[in-house]
């Protein structure tokens, strides 16, 4: 690792000002597991990092009724899983946030630290897509609300211009009628990564489905919706054979890639297969 | 087992009872010293530059501009390095490659710098021109008249065997079930701890002194003085803390001679350390085998022959796999009474990292052919397969097809144990679980070799103990402790003969300047030669100090005896002297000395026939046998490891608690062989070097291993004991295919067991299935 200058801003806009100052000289730190490993092995060798660490109110989680919740974007992965306000309000998250990785990484890595480095194969992008969430932004053009949908751009890229900072993470608060589920896939117990990530969010009306939205990541570039599948299940009546019909289009509309990790057939075959398990799981269906 | 608990049994009866660990609490509290922890006085670091292409000619090498960063002390290539070629077994390396590279991450260049930061500089300052060659990856490929060669001149054929015994055609000929399929069975990574690291120090005399996590003193000794072209007794090894080997710290990477020309370049103090994606390139992994065996069997259950072609992959440069490639092809016909065997073996160069010695050292390449091969015969004929592995296990007092003498062989125990341990009648063929999870239970079978008369004829280990004033002991001996606990083992024996608590005797670490000539810890080899030595080396001593002490009381020594550190008459425990007093004794007297025993044990073995490899070549031989449990998931071919039982013979447990920590270890290695690990190459470069992408078996990843211990007590062991530390390795991967071939009648005969190759199979499956109405067990794998 080279050595640069730790600078120790105490507010999100002084980052950000020191972020526009040092342009591509420098580099945000949040969590560090992902950028200390770059820094480690030369990939970046930036001379001058900023701390987050320093800035007072960014790891806060509060619940704001009738709008949702609001997670601090350097809330660790570990204390969004163990948080009681988003255990109630959105379980689904929670759930996840438990499964990122290894115990090592969620207890230092931020959830804002996670959505900004773009890493495709990651679980909070998909999950959060799924909630309908989105990011605050402040940055030296003014605070703004990015939704994430529109937030990450391609591998390890993001709409986020070079002095932008995410303060919070906004996830809206579910409707009574709704439920959401998220899923995991890994090869094999060794692995810490997703092959494909999975979610879906529900709005039931009696044993139909009225509204949903669902995304698939970890597999592609960018985790995104898949909205054939989407429009399929809309306003049906929910049965395994239906489960079935719509995870054969969602496997057929995503576009995962080929790697050493899995090939683009094995991908397609595993999206197919938690798809349908995971949405029997949401609508509570007996599937073989 | 707690910790008092612990202590308490080095009190008592030492042998047999679980001791602490010596160094396991400077390990545990992180104070233990590794090379990367040591700062010798002006020490420079090292840095290294490797091959980007697989087969490449090096036209230039531009280092002009490293050499004049300031910090910078050395900048070598291969040009400086030493012409002569060297290497353990096969004279082929040199310190730096010269004229062309044979591998994706061959050692090119190295600097040693003032600190790590401008060792790292300097090596993007290098300019390296290279024209690339076609290179070859695939050994069958490489052993093709016209492929590329790795070496000119060699047809890329670095090692052939052939033996036959018996009349293997006639054997088919007999057998009412013959099944023949082709294996392939890929890299393995140690995956220890602490990356490889030395530092070398050369003084103004010219005499080199060495630092190194070295599995053998003595053979880091010989390699670095034949690199140099030094006298090897102006080279001194110091063996620092291990943080594990496996095999992977022996002789054969260029890690500590590098560091020992740079110092010798620098004539100042020089440390290489890998990092760990260094060391996925520079370290010797285990060598990938294919194996095409065929064999038939009796009625009754018999193996009437067995025919194996093995095309290893020895990577592009020879190491200990030329003994391993041997092993491959022989060392499990030992586990069974066989009569008609034949192999062929050819171990050739490719383009890629070179292999090496690993964990059961070759055995676990034909091991998972075997014992895949035995459940599908046993299959064909009707029979379980447990029935058919003890149909055929070797026993105590046969010798095998190939001149191996079993003083003591606890297999069939293993098998019967592994069986109930697993509840193998209540799950196998059963095919439990859901719709879509299916369980199956399997079994393999393993052996080892303890000690091994291979290297020379001679087969053993000195021992010297000294009495040290305080009645004491310190042995010294160059026998290496890795993490597998032989100083525990040896202080224990130790203790035990002389009737000392086992916390006075201390094992020196192995410095070549002290320590007899040895070869160190290969072969499961210490337990039994040093622990024979040691055994002979304290009866001595206490021989000697009972004498002073008769002297001393007016008695003869034939009624004294020594309990808890403490000489006295027998049966009257007030009449007597301390161990200090009578060592004192014997010193401090008219011609007087200090108590200092020598003692050697060399193994009752023969060297194998040169050309036969006929001979009982060890003093022991260790068993093994796995069942596993497995949940397929049939949608997505993931295999969970429900459960994993392991019985390991190995002769008597002198200490239960290092023993199963060796059959644990030994155990999740196989584990990740068979499902979790294998090396990602593209055009020859690997490109999952890394500890996120290469994935070892985790916690999370294991079943709660169980294992039982079978005390077949060996004749020739100290108390009975032979090698624990690496024949559990070998019955794993065959346990775990053969369970998923239970579970969901598809045959996996590549490792590792991945998803995407078990739901390939499935569908294959599915589709003869379809074709023929039924539940065709056999699917030949992709």
């Amino acid at each position: 690792m080279r050595d640069f200058e730790l600078l120790r801003p105490e507010s999100a806009a002084e980052a950000s000002q020191m972020l526009h100052r040092h342009g591509e000289e420098s580099r945000l730190l949040a969590g560090g597991t992902a950028l200390l490993l770059a820094l480690r092995q030369r990939l970046l060798s930036p001379p001058y990092v900023v701390y987050l660490g320093g800035v007072r109110g960014l790891d806060k989680i509060s619940f704001v009724e009738g709008e949702g919740l609001r997670i601090g974007a350097l809330t660790r992965i570990a204390d969004v899983a163990d948080h009681p306000l988003v255990r109630k309000h959105c379980p689904m998250l929670a759930s996840m946030a438990g499964q990122v990785a290894n115990p090592q990484v969620r207890s230092m890595a931020t959830l804002g630290g996670n959505l900004c480095y773009g890493d495709p194969a990651s679980d909070p992008p998909t999950c959060l897509i799924a909630l309908g969430a989105s990011v605050q932004v402040t940055g030296t053009g003014g605070d703004r609300v990015i939704a994430l949908e529109d937030f990450f751009t391609d591998y390890y890229e993001t709409a986020l211009a070079p002095a932008d900072i995410v303060t919070e993470i906004r996830v809206p608060a579910f409707a009574n009628d709704a439920s959401g589920l998220y899923s995991r896939f890994v090869k094999t117990r060794a692995e810490h990564r997703p092959l494909v990530g999975v979610a879906i969010v529900v709005r039931h009306e009696g044993a139909a489905c009225r509204w949903r939205r669902r995304a698939v990541g970890a597999s592609t570039p960018i985790p995104g919706r898949l909205p054939r599948a989407e429009t399929f299940l809309r306003g049906k009546e929910v049965s395994a054979a239906v489960l079935e019909e719509m995870a054969d289009i969602a496997a057929d509309e995503a576009r995962p890639v080929s790697d050493f990790r899995g090939t683009e057939e094995f991908r397609r075959d595993m999206i197919r297969v938690v798809v349908r398990r995971l949405a029997a799981d949401v609508f509570g269906i007996e599937t073989h | 087992v707690k910790t008092n608990e612990l202590i308490e049994n080095a009190m008592k009866d030492i042998i047999g009872t679980s001791v602490l660990q010596v160094g396991a609490r400077e390990k545990v509290l992180g104070a233990a010293q590794y090379v990367a922890d040591m700062k010798v006085s002006g020490m420079l670091e090292g840095k290294v530059l490797r091959s980007t292409h697989p087969h490449a000619r090096i036209v230039d090498i531009d280092t002009s501009r490293a050499r004049a960063l300031r910090g910078v002390k050395a900048v070598v290539t291969g040009a400086d390095t030493p012409e002569h070629l060297f290497g353990f077994l096969h004279k082929e390396y040199r310190i730096l490659a010269a004229g062309k590279v044979r591998y994706a991450g061959e050692e090119v260049a190295a600097v040693a710098a003032i600190n790590d930061e401008i060792a790292m500089d300097a090596l993007d300052l290098i300019r390296v021109e290279y024209e690339p060659l076609p290179a070859v990856f695939d050994p069958e490929e490489a052993l093709r008249t016209g492929a590329p060669e790795v070496h000119e001149g060699t047809g890329n054929l670095a090692r052939e065997i052939r033996i036959s015994r018996g009349d293997v055609e006639e054997g088919f000929a007999r057998s009412v079930a013959v099944h023949e399929a082709t294996y392939d069975m890929p890299y393995q990574y140690h995956g220890y701890m602490e990356p490889m690291g030395t530092i070398a120090s050369m003084d103004a005399s010219g005499r080199l002194t060495i630092w190194a996590p070295t599995q053998s003193v003595f053979f880091t000794r010989q390699i670095v003085a034949e690199a140099l072209g030094i006298p090897q007794t102006n080279v001194r090894v110091i063996q620092t803390v291990i943080g594990g080997a496996f095999g992977g710290k022996l002789t054969e990477d260029m890690n500590t001679p590098l560091t020992a020309f740079l110092a010798l370049k620098t004539r100042r103090p020089v440390r290489i350390l890998n990092n760990r994606l260094e060391d996925f390139l520079a370290a010797r992994s285990s060598m990938p085998a294919r194996v095409t065996l065929k064999m038939g069997l009796a009625r009754d259950g018999e193996i009437l022959a067995k025919d194996s072609i093995v095309i290893a992959d020895n990577g592009a440069y020879n190491n200990l796999t030329l003994e391993q490639v041997l092993v491959t092809a022989f060392r499990t016909d030992s586990l069974h009474r066989l009569k008609n065997v034949r192999a062929h073996a050819r171990l050739a160069y490719t383009n890629k990292i070179p292999s090496g010695t690993f964990r059961a050292f070759g055995t676990q390449q034909m091991a998972f052919p075997v014992d895949s091969h035995l459940t599908m015969l046993a299959e064909m004929i009707g029979m379980d397969p447990v029935d058919v592995h003890l149909r055929n296990a070797i026993r105590t007092g046969e010798t095998s097809v190939h001149g191996w003498y079993m003083g003591s062989c606890g297999l069939s125990e293993c098998l019967e144990k592994s069986r109930d341990g697993i509840g193998w009648t209540q799950k196998h063929g059963r095919r439990l679980g859901t719709a879509t999870r299916k369980r199956g239970v399997g079994i393999g079978s393993g052996i080892h070799v303890t000690a091994n008369r291979q290297i020379a004829d001679w087969d053993g280990s000195t021992i010297l103990l000294k009495v040290n004033l305080d009645g004491r002991i310190t042995l010294t001996t160059g026998e290496s402790d890795l993490g597998q606990g032989s100083n525990t083992v040896l202080s224990q024996i130790c203790a035990k003969e002389m009737g000392i608590p086992v916390d006075h005797v201390t094992v020196n670490m192995p410095d070549t300047d002290t320590a007899p000539i040895s070869f160190g810890s290969v072969a499961s080899r210490v337990t039994i030669l040093a622990g024979n030595a040691v055994i002979q080396a304290s009866r001595e001593a206490r021989k000697k100090l009972l004498d002073v002490a008769g002297q001393k009381l007016e008695t003869s020594p034939d009624d004294l005896t020594i309990e808890d550190g403490r000489i006295h008459v027998m049966g009257v425990p007030d009449m007597g002297m301390t161990m200090g007093d009578a060592a004192r004794a014997a010193m401090f007297r008219a011609g007087g000395e200090g108590i200092l025993v020598k003692a050697t044990y060399d193994a009752p073995t023969t060297m194998a026939d040169k050309k036969t490899y006929f001979g009982n070549v060890a003093p022991a031989y260790s068993f093994a046998a796995t069942t596993a449990e497995v949940e397929v998931d049939t949608e997505t071919g993931q295999v969970l490891l429900l459960d994993c039982f392991v019985a390991d013979d190995c002769g008597k447990a002198l200490n239960p608690l290092a023993v199963e920590g060796q059959v644990h270890g030994a155990t999740a290695q196989g584990i990740g062989w068979a499902l979790y690990e294998n090396f990602e190459f593209e055009d020859g470069r690997l490109v999952n070097g890394n500890f996120a992408d290469y994935t070892m078996a985790t916690a999370d990843s294991l079943p709660m291993l169980r294992d039982a211990i079978v005390e077949s007590i060996e004749p020739n062991g100290p108390y009975g004991a032979k090698g624990a530390s690496e024949t559990a390795m070998v019955s794993v991967a065959g346990a775990i295919g053969n369970a998923v071939y239970d579970a969901v009648g598809v045959r996996i005969t590549s490792l590792p067991i991945t998803p995407p190759k078990v739901l390939a199979a499935l569908k294959r499956k599915a589709e003869v299935d379809k074709q023929h109405g039924a539940d065709a067990r056999e699917t030949p794998d992709a």
